[in-house]
């Protein structure tokens, strides 16, 4: 459970001298926030507590209300019921997206706190799709007081229009779980009746009896193969047609040439019949896919969805007069305002008014921009300072956001080409096994034509290479969705493969190795007439003017001075008049005269050209550096430090952490230097740094790593981003890529192996069918459940 | 063994009927979340202080 380092309901880090408490199951708890702190009450007064032990440990963060409430009131008219719910009578259904769902204990508390609500018919939660399907009385209730009970749990709820709601993962995994049924209903069944006949085989048995038999097992067996093995058929032809067999086509001639022949035999009274083979093989091969299905389910994670990101609520200005509408139904050429700290909903041009706008989200620019009367604005960035209108140029999925995130989620489909070498491997593979099938069939029609047949399907059912075919794919999927778990987004397919070949690390210094949010170590005051606390205040006056980050290392809660006129000086600092005297803070240069000459990057403070104080800063290293660092040069990775930073600063951390190797004052193209003279003494490098302002140094590594942040995620052109403020994930991610490589090659080494020794016995007609049935069935089984271990992995 | 003409077919139209019912539950969406079912026996809002007064204005009654 939480400690009280941590916050009880959204486990984020306690603020230093917190004092939120809520009494839960008889004892006092800490909360980070009012937010939280009334969220644990409302779900402790519903008596739903037991919530908080049943809910697995959840991501900081998850479930803390955000700090400005939405408007949901308007989503109480019948415009928007008709829009997002369809409405037969007083009945309405509809379907929310809700964010912050993370476990079944979440869903639980949707679903109980949702059908106590006064009008509510029905809740389904899908805990799986962060879906909430709501049927209930819209005379009782408006959507929007549904959308507001949802987010007083502290979940972030989103109405969704018919088109968006319904999921394909859902219906991809609803039929494969019919066709499962009926696969393994019907070889259950099919299998006493074989028992039947096998046993008549050695005892004897009525012909009318034998005929009866095989005539249901017939019944049986023909919706197996037309319902459940129909995937098979499908993409078998796909591949034909496609000149690319791929392991499905010897799948379906076995089925095929297994059924009709059977069917054959039943309505011939002929020698045998493979019915229980034919459904068992079904049976096997439909489990495999099933398995794999799930887990590249459980590893697409469109929780970040687009929607997501922007607000849910803005102010329209309709012939002069302001109505709060849902960003859902904004058209192109409708007008908003937008007020100070208001998120712009859709990209536009401002016809009214000029702001500094925060576009990180989009470009990775931290610095706010400036944006005039007649400037476009996108979707997704934050209005700081201004009163603007703005004119809608398009919305939604049409956005420049809307744009990034369909690349991003595109990049996350993706193969990886490790994946698809298998693939045509395997499709090689599969024509070398149609050739030989064909050889072995000739040679047994003219030495022992009867048992040609018998011998040929056990052939093709034996080598069937779908383990080898599952064997990377099944470990990549469960790796990938394991990476998750462990706070490691991966981005890019290749990068698992590559990760875990990697020799040699380097690391950025700012925000990497430490948390790139500098404070002051400390402070010297140079003229007497001025204390401490003074320098403190005024420096603190002037840097309010700035959003750089050493600007927030001044702000306190002291009280400031009055400051006019007020100006920041690009690179250099910002200046300003204080009881009539003109201040200046920034590097020595700029704010003094007669310290000009030093170059070291201490801030200075300086009152008409003289020096008053000088503040050394430092940044923090990120907690768990030491330990990382450790356990990476443990793996046998060499390391290399490589910043843009003073010598000083960049040595005095290397020393700390044992890196000999160290470069500072580097430029981007500096680094992309000292990693391509690594890769050419043949090391594979990973690079581990932030992912905006290196972009080109990541792109030149192997492959890379960045720390991401909220908003920053959609710009970050690392292969893997690591969330939250642990360095660990470093490690893990390489131990894991390792890990999974020994499991593909476990997997391929298993599946070749099986191969090589079923063939040569099958070939010599020593497999019969069922057999060579169950043998193909059970080493692909073996190599998804070997895959799946990768789950567990800690 | 004449009874077996009678018992397969009869056995047959119960395995239609299961498919028929499992196919339904599919589709109504019981299927869709096979996690959070496990945990509903564990969690009850017995506690909540609202069903208590009903239980007792039930039991009034």
């Amino acid at each position: 459970m939480a400690t009280t380092d941590t916050c009880f309901h959204c486990a984020l880090p306690n603020p230093a001298g917190c004092d939120f408490t809520v009494e839960i199951e008889g004892r006092q708890r800490v909360v980070c926030c009012p937010g939280c702190k009334a969220v644990a009450e409302l779900i402790r007064d519903s008596g739903m507590s037991s919530y908080y032990t049943m809910r697995d440990t959840p991501t900081p963060g998850v479930g803390k209300p955000p700090d400005e409430l939405a408007e949901w009131q308007a989503f109480n008219n019948d415009e928007m019921l008709r829009a997002f719910a369809e409405v037969t009578g007083v009945q309405a259904e509809a379907t929310l997206y809700v964010g912050g769902m993370y476990c079944s204990a979440c869903s639980w508390l949707i679903e109980t706190s949702m059908t106590n609500l006064h009008g509510v018919k029905s809740v389904e939660v899908n805990p799986m799709t962060h879906r909430v399907r709501i049927q209930w009385d819209h005379q009782q209730l408006g959507l929007g007081d549904l959308l507001a009970s949802l987010a007083n749990l502290g979940y972030r709820p989103q109405p969704l229009a018919p088109n968006d709601a319904s999921r394909p993962e859902i219906e991809e995994q609803r039929l494969a779980l019919k066709r499962l049924l009926v696969a393994s209903l019907g070889m259950m069944q099919v299998m006493m009746f074989a028992v039947g006949l096998y046993a008549g085989d050695f005892q004897g048995i009525d012909a009318d009896m034998q005929r009866f038999l095989r005539l249901v097992s017939f019944f049986v067996a023909t919706p197996v193969v037309f319902y459940a093995a129909r995937p098979f058929f499908t993409s078998a032809w796909r591949g034909v047609i496609a000149r690319k067999p791929g392991m499905d086509l010897p799948v379906s001639i076995a089925i095929g040439s297994a059924y009709t022949a059977s069917v054959y035999a039943t309505f011939t009274n002929g020698p045998a019949v493979w019915f229980d083979s034919v459904a068992m093989f079904v049976f096997f091969l439909t489990l495999g896919r099933y398995l794999e299905m799930r887990a590249r389910h459980r590893s697409i994670d469109r929780s970040a969805a687009l929607s997501q990101l922007l607000p849910n609520t803005t102010t329209m200005i309709v012939a002069g007069e302001k109505s709060v509408v849902p960003v859902a139904s904004l058209k192109q050429d409708d007008v908003v305002l937008l007020r100070a700290g208001d998120s712009i909903p859709a990209d536009g041009t401002i016809i009214n008014g000029s702001t500094t706008v925060d576009e990180a989200l989009l470009t990775g620019e931290a610095k706010p921009q400036a944006r005039q009367c007649g400037d476009s604005v996108a979707a997704g960035s934050v209005n700081i300072d201004g009163l603007i209108e703005v004119r809608v140029v398009r919305t939604g999925r049409d956005t420049a956001l809307g744009t990034i995130s369909r690349m991003s989620e595109r990049a996350r489909y993706a193969r990886p080409t490790f994946v698809k070498l298998a693939d045509r491997i395997a499709s090689h593979i599969v024509v070398a096994l149609l050739v030989i099938a064909t050889v072995v069939a000739l040679y047994w029609y003219l030495t022992a034509p009867e048992k040609a047949f018998v011998i040929t399907l056990s052939v093709l059912v034996v080598t069937c290479p779908c383990a080898l075919a599952l064997a990377t794919p099944a470990a990549f999927a469960t790796a990938g969705s394991r990476m998750s778990q462990l706070q490691l987004l991966v981005t890019n397919g290749d990068a698992i493969e590559v990760l875990s070949k990697v020799t040699h690390a380097v690391f950025d210094k700012t925000g990497t190795l430490t948390l790139g949010n500098p404070q002051i170590e400390s402070v010297t005051v140079l003229d007497n007439k001025y204390s401490e606390a003074d320098c403190l205040r005024i420096a603190a006056t002037l840097e309010q003017a700035s959003s750089h980050p050493i600007a927030f290392a001044f702000r306190s809660d002291r009280s400031l001075a009055r400051v006019d006129h007020s100006e920041v000086h690009v690179a250099a600092g910002i200046s300003g008049i204080i009881d009539q005297q003109t201040w200046r803070i920034g590097k020595a240069g700029f704010a003094t005269s007669d310290h000009a000459a030093e170059s070291s990057d201490a801030v200075y403070l300086g009152v008409e050209g003289h020096a008053v104080a000088r503040f050394e800063l430092r940044d923090q290293l990120r907690a768990d550096v030491r330990e990382t660092i450790d356990e990476l040069r443990a793996m046998g990775i060499s390391l290399s430090l490589a910043s843009g930073d003073h010598e000083d600063r960049v040595k005095e951390v290397a020393s700390l952490l044992g890196i000999r190797d160290v470069s500072f004052g580097c430029t981007p193209a500096e680094k992309l230097k000292l990693i391509e003279s690594l890769q050419k003494r043949g090391e594979r490098v990973v690079m581990i740094g932030d992912g905006i302002n290196d972009a080109p140094v990541l792109a030149g590594a192997d492959t890379s790593i960045a720390p991401g942040h909220g908003a920053k995620l959609a710009q970050t052109s690392a292969d893997i981003i690591m969330l939250g403020d642990s360095l660990q994930p470093v490690a893990t991610a390489l131990r894991l890529s390792r890990c999974t490589m020994r499991i593909v090659r476990q997997n391929l080494m298993w599946a070749i192996g099986y191969n090589a020794t079923a063939l040569p016995l099958a070939v010599a007609g020593f497999v019969p069918p069922w057999l060579a049935a169950i043998g193909m069935s059970a080493s692909s089984l073996v190599v998804v459940l070997n895959a799946l271990r990768l789950s567990r992995f800690t | 063994m004449s009874i077996l003409y009678v018992l397969i077919p009869l056995a047959l139209l119960i395995l239609g009927g299961a498919v028929w019912a499992f196919f339904w539950a599919v589709g109504s969406g019981q299927f869709d979340d096979l996690d959070t079912p496990a945990m509903r026996i564990l969690m009850d809002d017995d506690k909540a202080p609202k069903s208590d007064a009903n239980a007792n204005t039930n039991a009034d009654d």
